[in-house]
């Protein structure tokens, strides 16, 4: 059977997860209270989109609430969502709920209210940004954890002074770990006396925010 | 003396959310009964309501913002009255009173009464306009009805 989920709210955001949710096979239904935006909606193949306010309990049950197995709060209305959630868990017995949160001071709250995951915009944007902006020779990061714990891919220059390094002579800092080297074709679990040659790609897992200064000691940037 | 009375001033402290007819109404009347009343509203055009004799504080700023309620000193108060006109804003701001502060007696105006189960778990009173009007509109059509009645029973 499909997994089931619920989109309330929330108008390109719920454009562009519903697209996708749907094209990995999962079932999904949108609640969106302005009539324009369910036009937009509904352009989307195999969506079921309903025109009205998700806060209320009749809305939630014309989209056969009490059947998702995730419901997803997206309004641009803190308060709003929080209701969404609480209604979804308390009225429907949705097994998962995820809330969006403007405002970061109210994670905490949000989680005691029984919300499942709280995801916070400006936490995780203002965070890319500044991995975006600083850090280009980072290839990827992937914060997890709402960015407490990230996982970096750093190239390895000729130039570094970590070249030709046992990893015991490197001083990391203490919260990070050097996870994996990726090495032409090979990938390799390091130990204590692995050494660091030009060109490898290593992967560091860094909780504390301490992924830069790890970066700094390997690339010397 | 005056050490008492601060005490006893503390001991009634009540926060006023939304300053709208109700809001206002109710500060007035509170501070008139020598309470010590807090009111906030977003709009600080809408404390025009407030009677010219309203003895207490008013706070222009958004009361779903917790750093707003703390300068509001929401721990030291008895009693929060959440009535805005968003029915979600209450819930959200009721929720916050009660699990985040430990307010004994939280009070919320709720026009949807459909929504009661989000709040109930949590022991916040709530007062529906709509229900109360119901009651007091069926209250004084059945009085009328009964008298109706009676000015026939009499012409018989």
């Amino acid at each position: 059977m499909k997994t089931k989920v619920l989109l309330v709210g929330g108008r390109s955001k719920a454009k562009s997860l519903a697209a996708s949710l749907i094209k990995k096979g999962y079932q999904v239904t949108v609640i969106n209270d302005t009539y324009e935006d369910c036009l937009k909606l509904a352009e989307i193949d195999k969506l079921t989109v309903i025109n009205g306010d998700g806060t209320r309990p009749f809305v939630l049950e014309d989209a056969s609430t009490g059947d998702a197995d995730i419901a997803i709060a997206l309004t641009s209305k803190d308060e709003d969502n929080l209701v969404i959630c609480e209604l979804c868990k308390k009225k429907f017995h949705v097994k998962k709920t995820v809330a969006l949160l403007t405002d970061p001071k109210k994670t905490d709250f949000f989680y005691r209210m029984g919300i499942d995951s709280v995801v916070c915009a400006i936490t995780a944007i203002t965070g890319i940004i500044e991995q975006q902006a600083f850090v280009d020779k980072i290839a990827t990061l992937v914060p997890i954890g709402e960015g407490r714990v990230s996982i970096a891919e750093v190239p390895i220059p000729g130039t570094a002074p970590a070249v030709g390094k046992k990893l015991w002579e490197i001083n990391l800092p203490k919260q990070v770990i050097i996870g994996c080297i990726l090495r032409g074709d090979t990938t390799m679990v390091p130990r204590g006396d692995t050494r660091i040659l030009a060109g490898d790609m290593l992967v560091l897992i860094s909780s504390g925010k301490q992924e830069m200064a790890a970066i700094k000691e390997l690339t010397g940037r | 003396m005056e050490l008492l009375m601060d005490k006893k001033a503390d001991e009634n402290y009540t926060i006023v959310i939304g300053c709208g007819r109700l809001g206002a109404n109710l500060a007035n009347t509170l501070s008139d009964e020598g309470g010590n009343v807090l009111i906030i509203d977003k709009n600080k055009d809408a404390f025009r309501k407030l009677s010219p004799s309203f003895g207490g504080l008013s706070v222009a700023g958004d009361a779903t913002d917790l750093e707003v309620l703390q300068d509001a000193q929401i721990h030291k108060a008895s009693v929060v009255v959440a009535v805005t006109n968003s029915d979600n804003a209450n819930i959200m701001v009721a929720q916050i009173a009660r699990e985040l502060y430990q307010i004994k007696r939280v009070i919320a105006r709720l026009y949807d009464p459909e929504r009661e189960c989000v709040y109930r778990e949590f022991g916040i009173d709530t007062i529906c306009p709509a229900i109360l009007s119901a009651k007091e509109i069926d209250k004084i059509l059945s009085e009328t009805g009964l008298s109706e009645e009676g000015s026939q029973e009499e012409k018989k």
